[in-house]
């Protein structure tokens, strides 16, 4: 037998099972026309309907007006994008074309008995069976494989001797994996067979009251020195974590650090190399598995990676960075071979890819504060935005400012 | 019933006599066409009928100018499974037998745990992988018709089936063993070649 026979057969077989449609099937599909007949012409002009008046008109994008309609959930959905233009923080699940909003944290920093602070976060990941989003405390780091099937956690009080593998549709961690080096962050790789797991020796959330910043109003603890060791790159099915990768970071007694307090390691876009950001030029290092310092590759040279987005799926193109002004937000999409503008797109920053063509960006209502910000979905040659959710908070370290953890669906 | 709860002194646009035959449509080809439509998905049943709904929502808004139903849905199905625009849902928990690490890690042998592992493989295929090897494999069209399914050329179906097939090998690695010509090879015990008497 080869492959395509096996094919034909799996095929077969999998056709041959499943239970019989609903007796109801036909009732439901006649529902759904009338639904979507009535949604049709609430969200296009009237007068390209010629024979259809309806009394009722259900929005196209959910909002909240409090009502609980019992509805097929894919009647909140317009085209591959679910959005909840009403809630901040999400309560419903927000998606567009590939990625989802898997998760989203909130933080607060947290006092400790020498003065320093931790910036603590709650996560709430997406109950994938209600397509609510639900608090879980257990967790300080989530990170989601794509296909949203498995997150990686940390545990609380980073950093942490274990790395947990939490199968999302139960809420239970399937397996731990014991690391000796302690581990601060965790990232999937591309395919999501592999885990970077960044390892520090402090708590890669602290802030030191010995290096103070000043808010405007008061002074607070600051960035604390970065305690970075190294990384392991985990296999996802065996929880083999491999050898340890230890990183040196360049001290820089006066002047900016080299990198942030917490500055996990990602995986490049093929998944063979992992990166560390750098806060100056060359803006990232990249590392073979073994900790070995390599050439950025050719089509991540232009990648700059605090806009989140970085290549697109096909690698055709780098979100770029803010290219607004004064009155408008935009940013630019560049060719990751030239590093010239190849776009400009509407949006203050650009945080994932939903496709080859369309981003999720934060993008603030026009002159109001920058920082008073709601996720978008802009799409490359239109100007036209589509708002996913509510406007975040604008006071830092408000709990009203969540941060979205976007994964393939 | 549509007629029943429109409001007053709107006009419908399915009469009760198309009603009826729309009715009859969907209860003798729906077993049909949902099985196609789970394939298309994945093996996600859910999925599979959110395909299908939408694809006879859309075919009760043309029933009257629609000659050939049948036709007509698969060839949404087909479409908007691959079409971007197609609603998408997170991939949903599939009902294997074996959780995909041991799967894909395992010394699979049987052809059953093969197959266990190539619907895990199948799921994880782009919609338009997919939609190709289902057309190609369970409806077993020839090139030419899928082509003209999914309005993309022969090449196009070549070149796509044989990138879904390396990807299901890529994903299966055990797939690898009924390509090799001592392996896997236990329905191949059958012998053509011609027989002395």
């Amino acid at each position: 037998m080869n492959v395509e026979e096996l094919v034909r057969e799996s095929l077969r077989e999998q056709a041959g099972q499943g239970a019989p449609l609903p007796g109801d099937f036909v009732d439901r599909v006649l529902a759904a026309r009338r639904r979507r007949r009535t949604r049709t012409i609430a969200g296009t002009s009237l007068a390209a309907v010629t024979a259809v008046v309806v009394a009722v008109a259900v929005p196209v994008l959910a909002e909240d007006t409090g009502r609980q309609e019992t509805r097929p959930a894919s009647e909140l959905r317009s085209g591959d994008v679910v959005a909840h233009p009403g809630q901040t923080p999400p309560r419903d699940l927000i998606a567009a074309g590939d990625k989802a909003l898997a998760a989203f944290s909130t933080s607060v920093p947290v006092k400790q008995s020498n003065g320093d602070e931790i910036v603590t976060r709650t996560y709430r990941l997406l109950d994938q069976k209600t397509g609510t989003y639900r608090k879980d405390a257990r967790w300080s780091w989530v990170a989601v494989a794509p296909g949203m099937r498995t997150a990686a956690v940390l545990e609380q009080k980073l950093p942490v001797r274990r790395i947990g593998l939490l199968n999302l549709l139960t809420g239970k961690v399937e397996r731990w994996i014991p690391v000796d080096h302690k581990v601060g962050g965790v990232a999937f790789s591309p395919d999501g067979r592999k885990l970077v797991a960044t390892t520090y020796a402090k708590s890669p959330d602290l802030r030191d009251m010995s290096r103070p910043m000043h808010d405007g109003k008061r002074e607070r603890p600051g960035p604390a020195v970065p305690s970075r060791t190294g990384f392991y790159v985990v296999d996802v099915a065996t929880g083999d974590s491999g050898g340890w990768s230890k990183v040196k970071t360049a001290e820089s007694e006066f002047g900016p650090d080299t990198i942030n307090t917490r500055e996990d390691f990602a995986f490049s876009q093929d998944g063979t190399l992992v990166y560390s950001s750098l806060t100056s030029a060359p803006h990232q290092q990249y590392y073979d598995f073994k900790g070995r310092e390599k050439r950025t590759p050719a089509r991540e040279k232009h990648v700059r990676w605090f806009n989140g987005a970085g290549l697109s799926p096909d690698g055709k193109l780098v979100a770029g960075e803010f290219a607004g002004d004064g009155k408008t937000t935009a940013s630019e999409i560049i060719d990751p071979l030239t590093g010239k503008r190849v776009a400009k797109v509407p949006g203050q920053q650009l945080l994932a890819w939903a496709d080859n063509k369309r981003l999720i960006a934060w993008d603030i209502a026009p002159g109001t504060s920058e920082y008073r910000n709601r996720l978008v979905l802009v799409t490359l040659g239109s100007r036209k935005t589509v708002p996913l959710s509510g406007y975040r908070s604008s006071k830092a370290d408000s709990t009203g400012r969540w941060q979205p953890v976007f994964a393939e669906r | 019933m549509w007629g029943q709860q429109a409001p007053q002194g709107v006009k419908v646009t399915m009469d009760a006599q198309e009603q009826d035959s729309f009715r009859e449509f969907v209860a003798a080809r729906s077993p049909a066409l949902l099985k196609t439509a789970v394939l298309l998905s994945g093996g996600d049943r859910h999925a599979g009928e959110d395909l299908l709904q939408n694809a006879l929502v859309k075919a009760a808004g043309r029933w009257r100018r629609i000659d050939e139903p049948e036709a007509y849905v698969r060839r949404i199905l087909y479409r908007q499974q691959v079409s971007r625009w197609r609603l998408k849902w997170p991939r949903r928990e599939l009902a294997v037998a074996e959780p995909p690490e041991s799967a894909a890690t395992g010394d699979a042998t049987s052809a059953a745990e093969l197959r266990i592992v190539l619907r895990g493989a199948l799921a994880k295929l782009t919609a338009r992988q997919r939609t190709v090897l289902v057309l190609r494999y369970f409806e077993d069209l020839p090139e030419a018709e899928v082509a003209q399914l999914l309005g993309c050329s022969v090449g196009t179906v070549r070149s796509t089936t044989h990138r879904s097939l390396a990807r299901l090998r890529s994903l299966a690695p055990e797939l690898a063993r009924l390509d090799r010509p001592d392996g896997g090879s236990r329905s191949m015990s059958r012998d053509f070649s011609p027989m002395e008497v």
